[in-house]
């Protein structure tokens, strides 16, 4: 058991620098992002599918950015964040399908939906920690699977259908935005990379806010930030909320654009992927994370037509957490402070696994 | 088990009382940490608690900070009754401890540990605290280089805090509770495994500290304690067995029998 936490431990894994982003890191990411722009039409051109697989990429980048602020950068081990995920896309679904397409009604009452549903997991779950927490916030977020899969709100409300059960909620129309084409899938790709930019920009300042500073030192010593005069239960569950309505956020970009909310989308193997993206991205950078759901998609993308592409993520899983602990981002920084000695820290790394394993030490 | 209580446990509220307990009782299952304390702690002065391991000085501390509530008996702060607080509000209050074993952010710089604390007083759930810069919150960075200063750590500041060492990260733990702002600071054995050479120097640190806040200190070394405490409360098995200045304490026979063992 004591085992199985401290693989999550972020202490461990995580690169412990005082500030998220150095300005060179801001750089690096900001240039990123206006190359996704240069070549979100060149791709629509040349291959339309692949806009469809970057949309994703976005979505879930995110999401595992939604994730991470709270999993990676305060410690809160969540194991439920398809809860908020699904939630958000829910109620888009509801209100497109119901009230109005208007994007800007609909993402902003997603990211609320997901902010709420956070803020009642987190209130119930903040007490426990480590694999407690973890697996509180599961059976919530099962809870909200299986009230979706069931349409626990039509029984509850005594209509037909909320949900759709397990058929979900599908023929979901595009948003509209004054003025602009939404079901050009280039100007929806414009959208999502544009809210997705502005949620990294908005996740890493309050990172480095004083209230993100808090949830740092809450990740490294929960007691000691209590004695110093922070109540700590609830920094924990604001900053629960607030990751969720960021899940909520990616709900509400996903739903409409695949043109479907499905219960699948609450189901746990949806939270167990995100920790998988976080643990291949290097939890706790905040970028790190979106990295490893971008490589998640674009390996199940050009794996998945192999039989067993689980097997492949598997391996490729295995190598980074055994190899490089700190993810793709550990990777990348290790490479930049220390470009020359690539080979040699490779190199130390796998002779050091050796040595474990036969148990010299 | 023939012990006396000490005669008329002198409890009542003083001008000079900063904390006071009443029949304060603390029970773990079958086990009584703590027997019906009363005591009292002198506003300005510096006390020492004392007694031979196990005695429930840590419980006691770990009682006043919120930890623990009591199982039965009441803890007063400046007439304000704190047990059943929790700790972050006891904090508020100006109750703060430093920890016994060092128990802070290792991965965090010094300055960083330091500035942490301070910021506990200027920032809270304003729109600002979630979107301004941490490092722009001036008076809490302000007051950390004050802290850091005082507990001399400056020329250290930027360095990852486990890389501390051993007497510098002894100061760090002081200085984390200093820089919470607290009236009354209760220290956990500060000098535990110091070279003699550290313990002069943390023995002046006190000193200087006690000159503006009301100190309580566990501690074991004996010299340390009739040097440089006002007041010193002797506990055993739970029980508050002897109270008074160091002339007092050292003469009196149940903490000869108990604790100082004839010496």
């Amino acid at each position: 058991m004591r085992e199985i936490v401290a693989m999550f431990d972020p202490r461990r894994t995580s690169v412990g620098d005082s500030q998220i982003l150095t300005s060179r890191g801001r750089l690096a990411v900001f240039g990123l992002i206006v190359l996704l722009g240069v070549l979100g039409p060149v791709v629509a051109i040349v291959e339309p599918y692949w806009l469809y697989i970057l949309v994703q990429v976005l979505v879930f980048a995110l999401l595992a950015l939604s994730l991470d602020f709270v999993f990676g950068y305060a410690g809160l081990l969540s194991f439920g964040h398809a809860a908020m995920f699904g939630a958000g896309g829910y109620s888009a679904a509801l209100l497109i399908t119901e009230v109005t397409p208007n994007a800007l009604v609909v993402l902003p009452v997603a990211m609320l939906t997901g902010v709420a549903v956070a803020a009642v997991i987190g209130w119930f779950s903040v007490r426990s920690r480590g694999i407690y927490f973890a697996m509180l916030t599961l059976a919530f977020a099962q809870m909200f699977y299986v009230a979706a899969f069931a349409d626990l709100p039509a029984t509850l409300l005594g209509v037909e259908s909320i949900t759709g059960g397990d058929n979900g909620i599908y023929g979901i129309a595009l948003y509209e935005l004054i003025g602009i084409d939404l079901s050009d899938r280039i100007n929806y790709y414009f959208l999502t990379l544009l809210l997705v930019a502005l949620s990294l920009a908005f996740l890493v300042r309050l990172a480095n806010s004083p209230f993100g500073r808090v949830l740092q030192g809450i990740r490294e010593n929960e007691e000691r930030v209590a004695f110093i005069g922070y109540d700590v239960r609830r920094y924990k569950v604001v900053g629960f909320a607030i990751s969720g309505g960021f899940a909520g956020l990616a709900g509400g970009l996903y739903v409409p654009f695949q043109s479907l909310a499905h219960p699948q989308f609450l189901h746990w193997t949806v939270s167990g992927e995100l920790v998988v993206m976080l643990l291949l991205g290097g939890m706790g950078t905040l970028w790190g994370p979106m990295l490893g759901a971008a490589s998640v998609i674009i390996l199940e993308e050009m794996l998945g037509g192999i039989a067993a592409w689980e097997v492949i993520l598997g391996g490729i899983f295995v190598v980074v957490v055994i190899f490089a602990p700190r993810g793709l981002a550990g990777v990348l920084i290790s490479l930049k402070e220390d470009p020359r000695n690539a080979l040699t820290n490779a190199k130390n790394a796998i002779e050091n696994y050796v040595r474990k394993v036969r148990g010299k030490s | 088990m023939n012990r006396t209580k000490p005669e008329t446990p002198d409890s009542e509220t003083t001008d000079e009382t900063l904390l006071r307990t009443d029949d304060v009782t603390k029970k773990f299952g079958q086990l009584t940490a703590i027997n019906d304390v009363s005591m009292s702690i002198p506003e300005g002065e510096i006390t020492s608690i004392i007694g031979p391991n196990g005695a429930g000085k840590t419980t006691l501390f770990n009682l006043f900070t919120g930890k623990y509530e009591p199982t039965s008996g009441q803890i007063r702060f400046r007439d304000e009754r704190i047990d059943g607080m929790a700790p972050h509000d006891i904090v508020d209050k100006g109750v703060v401890r430093s920890f016994q074993i060092t128990n802070f952010f290792d991965d965090l710089t010094t300055r960083e540990n330091v500035r942490l604390a301070t910021q506990a007083q200027y920032s809270g759930f304003g729109a600002s605290d979630f979107l301004r810069h941490y490092t722009s919150l001036d008076g809490a960075v302000d007051d950390a280089e004050a802290v850091l200063e005082r507990v001399h750590l400056l020329d250290v500041a930027d360095r990852q805090a486990s890389n501390l060492s051993y007497g510098q990260r002894r100061h760090l733990e002081i200085g984390i509770a200093l820089a919470a702002g607290p009236d009354l600071l209760l220290m956990d054995e500060p000098t535990a495994g110091m070279s003699p050479e550290e313990t002069l120097d943390t023995v002046e640190l006190i000193e200087e500290i006690a000159s503006d806040t009301t100190l309580v200190l566990i501690e074991h070394d004996m010299d340390i304690v009739m040097d440089i405490s006002e007041f010193i409360v002797v506990m055993n098995e739970g029980e508050l067995i002897a109270r008074g200045d160091p002339a007092e304490i050292r003469t009196d026979d149940r903490v000869q029998r108990a604790y100082l063992g004839g010496e």
